[in-house]
């Protein structure tokens, strides 16, 4: 089992600068925090990514180089308006009130 | 009698309920090999759910172990498919083409198909003449499920199943 030598906001940021760099299509990463579970919970925004209707998410078990629970899921931009407005539900227990943003911008300054 | 749709039907309940056995093996973390063994049989039932309506030889798919990358070659002639995720047929076949790898990679694990490779169940002599159980093997499969092409594949193996019938039975 891995050790968590990193804080998970650390460990957060070095993914969502990952994903960015490997996902042109890749918008926006949600990173759903939580004090009641050590998971990084995270919502990716791609075009790139099938329309389904659904939030899917999938679960990762830590690595050495992720050293917490990883779960991860993926929308289209629509499906994440969609989710603004209720339509789409989000995972149970991931909030919209308590979540942070990393843009494109913000990560690849 | 038993006709093509009661096999179907079969095929999708049994797909069905080893994709839950793989998200909950997934979840509780279970070792990589049963949670591969999980995935595995899950995508061959749901290609065959799909593949014995129309394959003429009704043993030769229920025997096989091949059915996930027909299967995928198969849907993404699916017009149904197309209007519900509000792409256009090359943009799926482009799509679908791109997780054929990954696709292909689950479907040698059964252990019919692996030969000498990896295979999540039986433990076999590697090519530098060591003995390997699967419990001990890492799956460098896994690490491809983590990339956006994994996770893609993974929704639409959750999706299918979800929405079989309206996509291919009705």
């Amino acid at each position: 089992m891995s050790q968590n030598h990193k804080s998970m906001e650390s460990v957060v940021k070095e993914i969502v600068q990952k994903h960015f760099d490997l996902e042109e299509r890749l918008e926006k990463v949600l990173w759903f925090k939580s004090e009641a579970t050590p998971k990084i919970r995270l919502l990716e925004i791609n075009s790139e990514t099938p329309a389904t209707g659904m939030v899917q998410s999938f679960f990762f078990r830590p690595s050495d180089e992720v050293p917490y629970p990883l779960i991860i899921a993926e929308v289209t931009p629509e499906e994440w308006q969609k989710i603004l407005r209720r339509e789409i539900n989000l995972p149970e227990g991931w909030s919209l009130e308590n979540h942070k943003a990393f843009a494109r911008e913000m990560v690849m300054a | 009698m038993i006709d093509r749709r009661d096999w179907q039907l079969a095929f999708l309940n049994q797909a069905r309920t080893d994709w839950e056995a793989y998200k909950k093996a997934e979840e509780l973390m279970w070792p990589v090999c049963h949670r591969l063994h999980f995935l595995q049989m899950a995508t061959e039932k749901l290609g065959k759910a799909l593949l014995v309506a129309a394959e003429s030889n009704l043993g030769e798919i229920t025997h096989s172990h091949s059915a996930l990358v027909k299967f995928m070659r198969v849907v993404s002639n699916n017009l149904d498919l197309h209007l519900q995720l509000g792409l256009t047929k090359s943009q799926l076949k482009a799509q679908f083409k791109g997780l054929l790898p990954i696709a292909h990679e689950i479907e040698i694990l059964a252990p019919a198909l692996a030969q000498d490779g990896p295979n999540p169940e039986y433990p076999r002599l590697d090519k530098s003449g060591c003995l390997c159980a699967p419990f001990d093997y890492s799956f460098p499969l896994i690490r491809l499920l983590e990339s956006h092409q994994g996770i893609r594949l993974l929704k639409y193996i959750e999706y299918f199943p979800a929405e079989f019938e309206k996509l291919f039975l009705d």
